[in-house]
């Protein structure tokens, strides 16, 4: 299109921007990935050095051995993310349709409240959402990490489907009705398979929320380790005498690659589904 | 198959009245034409018939069976939309399958079902195909194949020529014709093209302002408009209107005197107007034909080969249009003489009522 061309200045800025943007974003990643390739030895000479020859995947390695039960906290963190993720998009489906497209009382203010439960972090929170982890018994299970992921993740779940349901042509839903069929066939015939780009959004993230947040309610709720998420478990990388740098950020960058490849696999759908339907196709 | 019988509709969104009280018998194996402008309330009133939209008040009788209370599946009847409202994800087979995936049949059921529906549609060839593969006209096709399949004893649809190109919508028109002639079921459908009304309905159902101004056959409506309203509304170009007075009534009919000055007797039944009274006479464009009595300065002309349409407007500034054979000896700026025969002249009143024409054609009876 005529509109996307740009002069060379005008290029030469955008890319600047991305430039600099991207920096912002990425060289904590590079500064990981930089540590964990060092040995201990040269993390902490004077001058700092970026580059040297020692440079190697030793860290890789050792961590498992320092760390025994690194590999059950990946395992951990994925399964704790994927079951926040289900049982979070079994309750925003139904919630996410029901706000798209029924009338009922205090419609508007039921979702302008789950919004405003969104402003409390997980944080302000964790004391009476102990003394409830207690009272059920849930504490040191994997439900104490789940059960508050998921109340904290259905109101952005509901936010995000309710727009993409919204954008399904209401014609579809009324020939269906016509024709006989009840909601929740129309929802499962017609309104699920064409919301497919945008459930793949919501459970994607829905699972980088689920990810992010488990660290909190892990050191809360959870005393044993073999529950632990990797967020949790990298401290034992912080021993009494000394921290091995190094094999943590090997670690982290490990716990976070499915994550990564996930989201490699998922973007395109990310991207359309972000800004569907904000032109006429 | 069906009759329908609307009683005393009404319909209310908030504070604003959108049907205000419709009547209507519609008989078995009628085809019938809702048409008028935007907001005449015509789509509301098939969501109605259809039960996608609830009445406010009034009665939905099919086949002598009251049935306002039961979802449209229960009513017996089937809707082609607008936008067809095809299944993206689904293929044409599915598609057309769909209502009857919804009662459950057995699927060899299903399949011979979707095949007939298919071979009348001539669909065929296209059933393993997406939506999305085919042409606006095909896809109209999958669309009424979708209401056909379950066998409903009364078709609603609801502007459903309206996305195709204007050849296209030609070709269905004919099609939708000979559907209902292969059906043999009543079918009910919105337009607000006048066109599409006239050329396949049997009856016209005229609505403005969430009122039937009336209800008749084309040749009704075209030779006997019952109001002013229908009168400019049926009939391309539109009807003339020009302001005039009465001057008196006897056997040969109603003596006027248009505003511009010429007199004509025209052969209405004036019974109830009085000397002095204001009128409107309506000539349509059609009827003039090149003369003596009216004078009009063309401003535009629109040769079409068969016609020669003018527009322009009279000596007292009065707009008006006049269809003219192709040939005639035109051209824009200059000032032609024009006559219309008395008879095929309409009459309002001051409220838009027609006055009956007395000497209207055969075919309108």
């Amino acid at each position: 299109m005529l509109m996307d061309r740009y002069n060379i200045w005008q290029k030469i800025g955008i890319y600047a921007a991305i430039l600099v943007f991207l920096t912002f974003i990425l060289l904590p990643f590079v500064e990981m990935f930089r540590t964990s390739l060092s040995p201990m030895s040269h993390l902490f000479h004077s001058p700092y050095e970026f580059w040297t020859t020692e440079f190697s995947f030793q860290a890789y390695h050792d961590m498992w051995i320092k760390v025994p039960l690194l590999g059950r906290y990946i395992l951990n963190s994925i399964y704790v993310a994927t079951m926040v993720t289900v049982l979070t998009m079994i309750f925003v489906i139904p919630a996410a349709y029901a706000y798209a497209r029924l009338e009922f009382p205090f419609k508007s203010i039921s979702l302008g409240a789950f919004l405003a439960v969104n402003m409390f972090t997980g944080a302000v929170l964790l004391i009476p959402l102990y003394r409830v982890m207690q009272t059920l018994s849930l504490l040191n299970t994997y439900w104490s990490m789940i059960i508050p992921g998921v109340a904290f993740l259905i109101p952005t779940g509901i936010w995000l489907l309710r727009g993409y349901l919204e954008k399904i042509p209401r014609e579809l839903e009324e020939a269906a009705f016509v024709d006989g069929a009840s909601r929740i066939y129309t929802l499962r015939r017609v309104v699920l398979p064409l919301a497919v780009p945008g459930l793949i959004v919501v459970g994607v993230s829905v699972f980088i929320g689920a990810y992010a947040q488990q660290y909190l309610f892990a050191i809360t709720f959870n005393q044993v380790r073999e529950y632990q998420p990797l967020a949790a478990g990298l401290f034992e990388f912080i021993g009494y005498q000394s921290v091995e740098w190094n094999q943590m950020m090997a670690a982290a960058l490990t716990g976070i690659l499915p994550v990564i490849i996930v989201f490699l696999f998922l973007q395109k759908y990310l991207v359309a589904g972000l800004t569907a339907g904000a032109v006429k196709e | 198959m069906a009759t329908l019988n609307l009683q005393n509709i009404t319909k209310s969104f908030g504070a604003s009245q959108v049907l205000k009280g419709i009547d209507l018998a519609i008989k078995d194996k009628e085809f019938v034409v809702f048409v008028g402008p935007s907001g005449c309330g015509k789509s509301t009133l098939l969501r109605i018939v259809a039960g996608l939209e609830e009445a406010t008040s009034g009665a939905i009788v099919i086949e002598g069976t009251d049935v306002s209370a039961l979802a449209p599946v229960d009513r017996g009847i089937s809707m082609v939309f607008q936008s067809y409202a095809l299944y993206p994800h689904l293929t044409v087979f599915e598609n057309i399958a769909f209502p009857l995936r919804v009662q459950k049949l057995p699927e060899t059921e299903v399949k011979s079902k979707v095949a007939k529906a298919a071979e009348i549609l001539q669909l065929t060839e296209k059933l393993q195909l997406k939506p999305g593969q085919l042409s606006g006209g095909q896809r109209q096709r999958v669309a009424i194949g979708r209401s056909i399949v379950r066998n409903p004893k009364i078709f609603l649809f609801d502007e459903p020529l309206s996305n195709l190109d204007a050849a296209l919508r030609g070709d269905m028109r004919v099609e939708l014709s000979q559907l209902h002639r292969d059906l043999a079921a009543t079918m009910i459908y919105v337009t607000h093209d006048q066109v599409e009304a006239m050329t396949m309905a049997h009856r016209i159902v005229v609505l403005n302002a969430g009122k039937v101004e009336q209800f008749g056959t084309p040749m009704e409506l075209y030779h006997h408009p019952a109001t002013r309203f229908v009168a400019t509304f049926i009939g391309q170009p539109n009807m003339n209107l020009v302001p005039a007075k009465v001057l008196g009534y006897d056997t040969r009919g109603l003596a006027v005197e248009l505003d511009g000055g010429a007199q004509l007797t025209l052969p209405v039944d004036g019974a109830a107007a009085k000397k002095g009274d204001r009128i409107e006479v309506g000539m349509r464009p059609e009827n003039i034909h090149l003369g003596q009595g009216l004078s009009m300065k063309v401003r535009v002309l629109e040769r079409l080969g068969g016609t020669s349409i003018t527009y322009g407007h009279m000596d007292n500034g009065q707009r008006f249009c006049a269809a003219l054979p192709g040939d005639a000896d035109v051209a824009e700026g200059q000032t032609v003489d024009l006559s219309i025969n008395p008879a095929d002249c309409h009459v309002f009143d001051a409220s838009g009522a027609v006055l009956r024409r007395l000497m209207a054609p055969a075919l309108a009876a």
